[in-house]
């Protein structure tokens, strides 16, 4: 099983993507992160190899942390969930950060799994 | 089941890889000349001529091509001129992934149907605004959006009222606002009773019941739906020539008198009609 962390600062947000990657069958969810320094730091306990982040959080972002991560860590392959992805700038931004791929909210379960069947 | 931009849909669809894809962007960026870039290959500019513009440009909110014709460096017809020359040269990014082999003509044509059928859930239908307000059709889209996603997300059946100007926002049992800024400046709050924050929290957290949900988790949800809905109007508004960046939501407890209109800003109220017992507006804040 393939280890998750997920980053979001959104409850909600979290629970569908820690349910969605529970009822998978093939990834388990390591953890919640509720910002990008606490993303950071759980990557490094949890060593996930996946983190599916939010760009849009209080504190410090999805890209900044996806810049620190990409530097840190080559092996975690980081997918961005967001709100934003459909905006032409920041989803260019993510993928030269080192996302492998972006998904625009609202999302829907086959979609999210689809992805991260790809990586 | 978002708004996205064609790279987006490729990538996301795997019908182009994300190597594939950043390598077509770096060719548009090679080949897309910005205006100060095509105003010196044009001889009417040079170099120092555009760095004194964007000097001025600290202290002017002025496009660069305005201030250039302002500075007397362009005429109006040169500054036309120009930009005519940089829409007839841009090179799409469908066009780039051909160039680069990623797609043939062909594919590129199909996938370009394919997302047309995708996003024309999303093609803006005109609502009527008081007269006045700047940037009037971006405000038409964020209410024409908040619409189609109240539909597609939430799934409530609703009438839409006519959009008024209002002094102050009634209050009700949850505010949520997150601010907009960038080419605009405004706040997007949603205004939803007891009922309607429910009917939210079982849409956002595919639940039947939320009855045994904290607070907290309820409010989140409408916090969540905003943050949805204007991340997809920032990319609308990015296809409109307009930089819209989102800040985190916010829940605002107003008091029973209802919300204040800031100074400075004009405030507009779109009804959004769910029937006898429950109330739902969409209110802006938009700074003049």
């Amino acid at each position: 099983m393939k280890k998750v962390l997920v980053v979001d600062d959104s409850l909600s947000v979290a629970r569908q993507l820690e349910k969605i990657i529970a009822e998978s069958g093939d990834f388990t969810c390591v953890g919640h992160a509720k910002n990008g320094a606490e993303a950071i730091k759980m990557n490094h306990t949890e060593n996930p190899e996946i983190i599916c982040m939010d760009m849009n959080m209080p504190g410090m972002d999805g890209l900044t942390a996806l810049r620190s991560l990409s530097a840190l860590d080559k092996d975690v392959k980081v997918v961005m969930v967001t709100s934003l992805g459909g905006v032409g700038d920041k989803f260019t931004e993510a993928l030269k950060l080192g996302a492998k791929n972006v998904i625009s909210k609202p999302f829907e379960a086959d979609n999210v799994l689809r992805i991260l069947r790809e990586l | 089941m978002a708004v996205k931009f064609f790279g987006q849909y490729l990538v996301e669809n795997n019908l182009v890889s994300r190597d594939a894809l950043l390598k077509a962007i770096e060719l548009q960026e090679q080949k897309n000349l910005k205006l100060g870039e095509m105003a010196v290959s044009t001889g009417y500019v040079t170099q120092a001529d555009i760095e004194r513009a964007h000097n001025a440009q600290m202290s002017k909110d002025m496009r660069l091509g305005d201030l250039l014709v302002e500075m007397g460096i362009l005429t109006l017809s040169q500054l036309e001129e120009i930009v005519i020359r940089q829409k007839n040269t841009h090179l799409y990014i469908g066009e780039a992934l051909v160039s680069i082999g990623a797609l043939n003509s062909e594919q590129l044509r199909m996938h370009l149907d394919a997302f047309k059928q995708d996003q024309a859930q999303y093609v803006s239908e005109r609502i009527e605004l008081p007269a006045g307000i700047p940037d009037g059709l971006v405000w038409e889209m964020t209410a024409d959006l908040t619409y189609k996603l109240i539909t597609r997300v939430l799934g409530i059946q609703f009438r839409p009222g006519k959009c008024q100007s209002v002094a102050t926002v009634d209050s009700n049992f949850m505010l949520t606002a997150m601010d907009l800024s960038g080419d605009v400046d405004a706040r997007y709050i949603l205004s939803v009773s007891e009922g309607i924050q429910k009917e939210i929290a079982k849409a956002i957290l595919k639940e039947n019941s939320v009855d045994g949900e904290p607070l907290e988790v309820l409010e989140d949800t409408v916090m969540e739906f905003i943050n949805v809905v204007c991340g997809n109007v920032a990319a609308k508004a990015s296809q409109m020539g307009k930089i819209m960046n989102i800040n985190p939501p916010v829940v605002i407890h107003p008091p029973a008198s209802g919300l204040q209109v800031p100074s400075g800003s004009a405030a507009l109220c779109f009804p959004i009609h769910v029937g006898e017992k429950d109330k739902m507006e969409l209110i802006l804040f938009i700074k003049a």
